[in-house]
């Protein structure tokens, strides 16, 4: 990486007064997947049988009731896997993905940066949709499954700026070339001249 | 290379399953799951060996046939399956990643789209 700019990959996108995908903007996503991770890993456990109980210093038995709910195992019978092994899969997804690229993957490799979005955006609406079923259809409470909700909304905030960043070049490419051979390329992150005048024009913008 | 890496440990996790989760008086899943881990460590192996910097790629259909079998063994699946189908599914995203995965691609390294 001799040849390259470090600052120029480092540039702040408009309209945020930051780059998106900094290092320093993806390493907590990563951090904080990982804390998911490890939390869903030990509910998983417990819905596999490998251990007794589940930790919750409030509402006592109540998460192994929600882990081990008639709504639980439907969704297992349906999905074929637990919805904390799913969890685990979801975070350990959003971990590796937010490490991989460079501090400028919003144009060198959008397509990482869209399945980056596509695991953590939807995940975080799985999460609403669980803490709601455990309200409204098991009764109950499951502490350490409010904490990956959470999380996983906080990752959402955290992740929204860099796909948009990311979908913002594809339309800016989109809307120079009107073509679909070149939008497709741009998306899997080759280069061309057309790509390169799309990123100034972003990066030119004004910061409002 | 650091998804290679990610790949090999993930091979050791599936090496170790068996016996994690109980599952070590089966002989087939004791026998799939080492014969799978060696070919996903041989397989992000080659990737550093420059004329086979794309054998990564092979892992995502070693993936696909992990998840399949897992899924379709014994319905629903019991624990040492559905870890089966998270690796599978795991090994599907970081299979994806290229070899120099926290650099830019080749091509954007040059200093402009005409040196290319």
């Amino acid at each position: 990486m001799s040849d390259v700019n470090r600052d120029e990959l480092n540039r702040n996108v408009p309209p945020y007064r930051h780059n998106p995908a900094a290092w320093n903007q993806r390493l907590p996503i990563c951090v904080l997947a990982f804390v998911a991770a490890a939390i869903s890993t030990h509910l998983s456990m417990f819905q596999w049988g490998l251990i007794d109980s589940v930790w919750d210093p409030f509402f006592g038995d109540g998460s192994e009731r929600v882990l081990k709910s008639g709504t639980a195992e439907k969704m297992y019978s349906i999905l074929g896997i637990h919805d904390a092994a799913l969890g685990t899969l979801a975070y350990l997804g959003d971990a590796i993905l937010g490490f991989g690229g460079s501090p400028r993957r919003w144009q060198y490799r959008p397509w990482l940066v869209i399945l980056f979005g596509i695991d953590v955006i939807p995940l975080g609406i799985v999460s609403v949709l669980l803490v709601l079923a455990q309200a409204f259809i098991v009764g109950e409470w499951c502490f350490l499954c409010l904490v990956t909700a959470v999380i996983s909304l906080i990752l959402v905030y955290w992740a929204w700026d860099e796909v948009r960043v990311s979908l913002a070049y594809l339309r800016l490419v989109w809307k120079r070339t009107s073509s679909r051979r070149l939008l497709w390329r741009a998306f899997w992150g080759y280069r061309e001249d057309a790509f390169d005048e799309a990123a100034e024009s972003l990066l030119s913008r004004e910061v409002r | 290379m650091w998804p290679r890496i990610v790949e090999m440990m993930t091979a050791v996790w599936l090496a170790l399953s068996p016996f994690i989760f109980r599952a070590q008086s089966d002989p087939v899943i004791v026998w799939v799951d080492s014969l799978v881990a060696l070919l996903i460590v041989l397989l992000a192996g080659a990737s550093y060996w420059p004329r086979g910097r794309h054998a990564h790629l092979v892992i995502l259909l070693v993936a696909v046939g992990l998840i399949v079998w897992a899924r379709f063994a014994q319905s629903p699946p019991p624990p040492v399956h559905q870890n089966h189908i998270v690796v599978g599914l795991f090994l599907l995203m970081v299979a994806l990643l290229p070899n120099e995965a926290s650099d830019p691609p080749r091509q954007w390294r040059e200093t402009d789209a005409t040196a290319r």
